[in-house]
């Protein structure tokens, strides 16, 4: 009866042991991309912290239920998605543009930062419903049928998004282009 | 495939690979020059995108994750610690009360051994004389101090496996028989019984009980009484 008991206490101990490793590794191959996909769906840095630690806190306490590692990716921007739906049911947050929020490219020239922080404020102008499919593209590299089914919605429909997405950044980087060239000439 | 089927595709995708894209592609320089133009948005975009993780946000992802998992282990100690502890509790009282369930009445086994012996011993009629008695009584460490009156019978007997004195003394009301029995942890010394025409109490001393055994309707209490005073036992 003992020895039973601490042979199946050996094997948790070593199961824990194993979850622990396969969440470390989930952390570190995706935290990165998780963050930067979180950042640019609620355009708060602050916020985006919290929403990728309850993500990940959440992902800690099922990570049985994810049995294939190659949907890691898709399983954790399901939770983000849901964490980032339930935070409008509790509270809605002022949010500050993600124009302030400090970018990576510090060592950046400054015409290309400058072009940069226009390009930002661009997409951070997109509405919701384009900007989200458009950062997974960018961000994941998905395909339309992978973002459509991470997003639920027709291919036909993500592909219409996308359009209207990039459309709309180049509408409007070619019109502050317009603008630029006037003012400076 | 016309233009405006083209652009769209393209501006959905700038990395499609459909065939007829890339075959219209390579028969147009312009179609060329409006991909790599997408594409260099893209990789604008993804650059323009790009955001300084905190640095301490890997640690806190990983310590969240040791603390919940540690707070759950702590619970879950303490939830078998609890288990453990009142499986012991429920052990124990089980055990004792099982225990108390088990103590051998001594009373009603003195009953017994009187009516299975029939009048062997009751109908005894020697004269036993107190030294006698005291030398038999000498085994449990007790002697009586006193004259106990006319002794019929004196002789050691199997009490449950217990050697114990058994006497046939003269009450009150007709022949009495008492047991002198040395203490064991499977009696219960205090205790009374009847039945079988007769009744019986036990009585507790430093290290032997008595038991007194008459007929039904015998003063046996006074018997009980006046032994309680002769006895003595040595420390």
């Amino acid at each position: 009866m003992f020895s039973r008991k601490q042979n199946s206490q050996a094997s948790v101990s070593t199961d824990m042991l194993n979850k622990q490793k396969r969440y470390e590794v989930l952390v570190l191959a995706l935290h990165t991309d998780i963050f930067r996909y979180a950042c640019w769906l609620v355009k708060n840095k602050t916020v985006a912290e919290d929403i990728v630690q309850e993500t990940f806190l959440r992902a800690w306490k099922s990570l049985d239920s994810l049995k294939d590692e190659k949907a890691a990716k898709s399983w954790l921007i399901t939770i983000l998605r849901r964490e980032n739906a339930r935070r409008f049911e509790r509270k809605q947050f002022d949010l500050v543009d993600i124009d302030d929020v400090s970018i990576i490219d510090d060592q950046l020239s400054n015409e290309v930062e400058i072009e940069h922080r226009e390009l930002r404020a661009v997409m951070g102008s997109l509405s919701e419903e384009y900007r989200e499919p458009l950062m997974l593209q960018i961000v994941f590299g998905y395909s339309g049928d992978e973002i459509a089914q991470q997003l639920n919605l027709n291919k036909n429909t993500v592909m219409t998004r996308l359009f209207r997405a990039r459309n709309q950044v180049k509408e409007a980087l070619d019109k502050a282009n317009e603008n630029r060239g006037r003012e400076n000439g | 495939m016309d233009e405006l089927e083209f652009r769209r595709t393209l501006y959905a995708d700038p990395n499609c690979s459909d065939e007829r894209i890339l075959a219209a592609i390579a028969e147009d320089p312009k179609k060329q020059a409006f991909r790599k133009e997408l594409k260099q948005l893209d990789k604008d975009m993804d650059l323009a995108s790009q955001v300084k993780v905190p640095d301490d946000l890997v640690h806190k992802l990983l310590l969240r994750q040791t603390m919940q998992s540690h707070r759950a282990s702590k619970v879950r100690n303490r939830i078998q610690l609890a288990m453990a502890a009142s499986v012991a509790f429920v052990v124990g009282v089980s055990f004792t009360m099982w225990q108390q369930h088990n103590l051998l009445n001594i009373a009603d086994q003195a009953i017994a051994h009187v009516y299975m012996e029939g009048n062997y011993a009751l109908e005894a009629q020697n004269n036993v004389s107190l030294q006698q008695v005291n030398a038999k009584l000498a085994q449990f460490g007790g002697e009586f101090t006193e004259e106990l009156g006319q002794v019929y019978y004196a002789n050691f007997c199997d009490f449950e496996n217990v050697r114990s004195l058994h006497m046939v003394m003269q009450g009150e009301n007709g022949k009495v028989s008492v047991f002198v029995i040395p203490h064991d942890d499977a009696h219960n010394a205090e205790s009374t019984a009847n039945g079988r025409g007769y009744q019986s109490q036990a009585l507790d001393l430093k290290r032997a009980s008595i038991v007194v055994v008459g007929e039904e309707g015998a003063n046996i209490e006074g018997m009980k009484q006046q032994l309680k005073s002769k006895i003595h036992f040595s420390a």
